[in-house]
């Protein structure tokens, strides 16, 4: 038993290690753009009087990408959001970015995408707009993924005009400023349909031909839902707020320990067990930390420290009907198991709902919540019984006074 | 340990709440409710700068080439000394960035030596804000729902359903007293409102539970003789020391919180932090002195009207 202890104690100890590394490693934990400052917005077509089709949103989403490949900036998150027709894009704003300008870099990112095939001297050959379709295959001869392009019979012209001028020749395929592309002309193309071969898979070859469509995109995106919150704004936020966690994780502490003596040593210990293992839970998956989300955090805390007050309560309450400890601890947890089990049960129920039903800061919220209520399952409940379990077989430790109770049977 | 008589004083916290209840609801036809727009919709600028601006006048110059309405407010920070312009459009109306990046252009351009630098800026669609207004509310009602059928299901030793309708009369007290709360102190109705709503939901009905499970095993401890009353009584008293230490921890984890965002000016934090405070005391008063009470007269009316019947 004293083993056992030792073991959970080493394993929480150890595990605060491993926790700490995580909080250390700040890119390692995912912050959410209300910690760390950052831009989230919503972008929907301009101007278009339906909704915009799945290729559309595919080919958006990648002229937003190749922007953002173009700027550096790599940690971000596109989604498209196709039941409201809409491209979601969050990305840090670092605090090194001193003149990133973030309002012009939403609109930036919305604008249509000029699309353009270039020859090797720089002259303009081909536009998105001749471009009629672009699509992914598989070359059955050569057994390797293409890029079809169907063009408008303008395109057609212009590019039988041009490839039977530059057979054996680069056509660059320009997106704004960046070039995505730059196949080999082998024969000049007059029928309208060309080939781009040679993609390594299927991905890549969609990929280039989103982009390629994207030159033929009818609207622009504007964004009405937008959020930008500056880096110190967001970490200052963060900071004070873990400082305030500590400084509140610490009172709890001292008055669990004064309160409670031996058990609230224990609850501590299983306090921070749980608070660990919610971290890691979050570092982990590498789920996004919002605000809603600490909040989470303090909600589940608070859920752990009333489990062990109720423990501790029940075995002093034992204690001085006169049982033995040993007695009084197992009737004290087993007579405790079903409030706390209920009451974690209901708070499960709460976070699910949210889970389900919530985006964003209330996904944020029910993430943590039930990760936190099922460590406190864990923690609260398991290893504290293990852990005061053995410390109470020591004769030292056997004087009711460390149990906050009047008296002790033997 | 000497029984408290809950049950014999329950009017006088009936009243308590009832007046509660009823001093919101009349501050929130003086009042009103308002929206965040993160739910109604709209935009909100944020600028640090220095020195000093005219807000009148800076509004008046965004008027001018947005050709909408706005209203502009200054904001101290207490620790940094930092001053904060809010820049909030009149109407419901979100703008793009295109639009924004015009108030930012005329504003600096104003104020050439105030060193505008933008530090937060919030614009939504007003019908994304209504969708999201109704999810946090569906999650609300749906967890009601939920709780009251489990809680229904598994105290149903002590009359199940009664008791669950009891736990969420609780739940609709405290949910009321939490937006009591940002109606007296003119908090716009934000998702922290919604986080603060389900936070207080689940520390009160986890604290409901364990009163309920104290009753649940002290009707087999002490006998079918024992009336409601008594039986009520005896288990609030039992959990007494466990329901305020609780939510004394909960409570003074709570204001440190608020306490540093007060300081350091954190609108999302402060928002929850302080309904989170009065809800917490709520959570823990309701669950003693309103469920407890209130479920003892349905089992008494009950009992009653059961020897009518025979």
């Amino acid at each position: 038993m004293v083993l056992v202890t030792a073991a959970l104690l080493y394993l929480s100890l150890f595990g605060l290690h491993i926790g700490s590394m995580n909080i250390k490693g700040a890119d390692e934990m995912r912050f959410g753009i209300d910690i760390r400052g950052g831009v989230e917005a919503t972008y929907t077509p301009k101007d278009l009087g339906r909704a915009p089709t799945a290729e559309e949103l595919e080919s958006a989403k990648t002229i937003i990408e190749t922007r953002m490949d173009a700027e550096n900036i790599t940690d971000r998150e596109v989604t498209i959001d196709s039941t409201n027709g809409a491209v979601i894009v969050r990305f840090p704003w670092k605090s090194d970015e001193a003149d990133f300008d973030p309002q012009q870099a939403i609109s930036e990112l919305g604008e249509t995408a000029l699309l353009t095939f270039k020859d090797p001297d720089g002259n303009v050959v081909l536009q998105g707009s001749d471009v009629s379709k672009s699509y992914a295959s598989l070359d059955k001869n050569t057994g390797s993924y293409v890029v079809i392009l169907e063009l408008s019979s303008a395109g057609t012209k212009k590019f039988a005009e041009a490839t039977s001028r530059l057979v054996g020749k680069d056509i660059s395929i320009y997106m704004d400023e960046n070039e995505i592309s730059s196949p080999t002309v082998h024969q000049a193309i007059t029928d309208g349909s060309a080939m781009i071969t040679n993609q390594k898979d299927l991905e890549t070859a969609k990929n280039l031909a989103a982009k390629i469509n994207s030159g033929s995109l009818p609207f622009s995106m504007v964004a009405h839902d937008a959020n930008i919150i500056s880096p110190t704004l967001g970490m200052d936020a963060l900071n004070i707020m873990v400082l305030a966690g500590k400084i509140a994780f610490a009172l709890v502490c001292v008055f669990m320990l004064l309160y409670y003596r031996l058990p609230g040593f224990v609850a501590c210990i299983a306090l921070l067990l749980q608070v660990v293992g919610q971290l890691l839970a979050l570092s982990i998956p590498q789920f996004t930390l919002t605000l809603p989300g600490i909040a989470g955090v303090i909600l589940s805390i608070g859920m752990g420290v009333d489990a062990n007050v109720i423990v501790s309560e029940r075995i002093k309450e034992e204690l001085n009907a006169g049982k033995t400890l040993r007695s009084a601890i197992d009737a004290g947890f087993h007579r405790a198991f079903s409030s706390v089990f209920d009451g974690n049960v209901t708070v499960i129920i709460v976070s699910i709902v949210l889970i389900i039903l919530g985006s964003g800061s209330m996904l944020s919220f029910g993430y943590t919540l039930l990760c936190g209520v099922l460590m406190n399952f864990l923690a609260g409940v398991t290893a504290s019984r293990l852990m005061i379990r053995s410390l109470s077989e020591f004769k030292g430790l056997q004087k009711p006074v460390l149990f906050g109770a009047r008296r002790m049977a033997e | 340990m000497k029984v408290i008589n809950f049950f014999k004083n329950r009017y006088i916290y009936f009243g308590i709440s009832s007046l509660i209840i009823i001093t919101g609801i009349i501050l929130a036809f003086a009042y009103g409710i308002k929206l965040d727009i993160q739910f109604q919709g709209g935009t909100l600028l944020k600028y640090t700068y220095v020195g000093d601006i005219n807000t009148e006048e800076a509004a008046a110059l965004v008027e001018n080439v947005l050709g909408k309405e706005t209203n502009c407010q200054e904001q101290t920070t207490v620790a940094t000394n930092e001053q904060t312009l809010v820049v909030s459009l009149a109407d419901n109306e979100s703008i793009t960035s295109q639009e924004q990046e015009t108030v930012t252009d005329t504003l600096t351009a104003a104020y050439p030596d105030a060193q505008l630098d933008l530090a937060a800026s919030q614009s939504v669609e007003p019908y994304t804000g209504a969708r999201f207004f109704r999810n946090g509310i569906l999650a609300i009602l749906i967890s009601f729902v939920l709780i009251l059928l489990y809680v229904g299901y598994r105290f149903r030793k002590i009359g199940g359903i009664s008791a669950g309708v009891m736990a969420i009369v609780a739940l609709f007290h405290d949910a009321f007293v939490v937006a009591a709360v940002f109606i007296v102190f003119q908090i716009p109705l934000n998702d922290s409102f919604i986080a603060a709503v389900l936070t207080i939901i689940g520390f009160s009905i986890n604290d409901t539970i364990v009163i309920y499970d104290r009753i649940r095993e002290n009707k087999t401890l002490m006998g079918p003789k024992t009336s409601t009353e008594e039986l009520v009584n005896t288990s609030i008293t039992q959990s007494m020391s466990r329901s305020i230490n609780t939510s004394v921890a909960v409570f003074v984890s709570i204001t440190i919180v608020y306490i540093f965002a007060q300081i350091y000016n954190i609108e999302s934090i402060k928002d929850f932090a302080l309904p989170m405070m009065f809800g917490t005391v709520s959570g823990c008063y309701s669950t003693i002195c309103i469920a407890g009470p209130l479920w003892t007269m349905w089992k008494n009316h009950e009992a009653k009207t059961n020897l009518k019947k025979a």
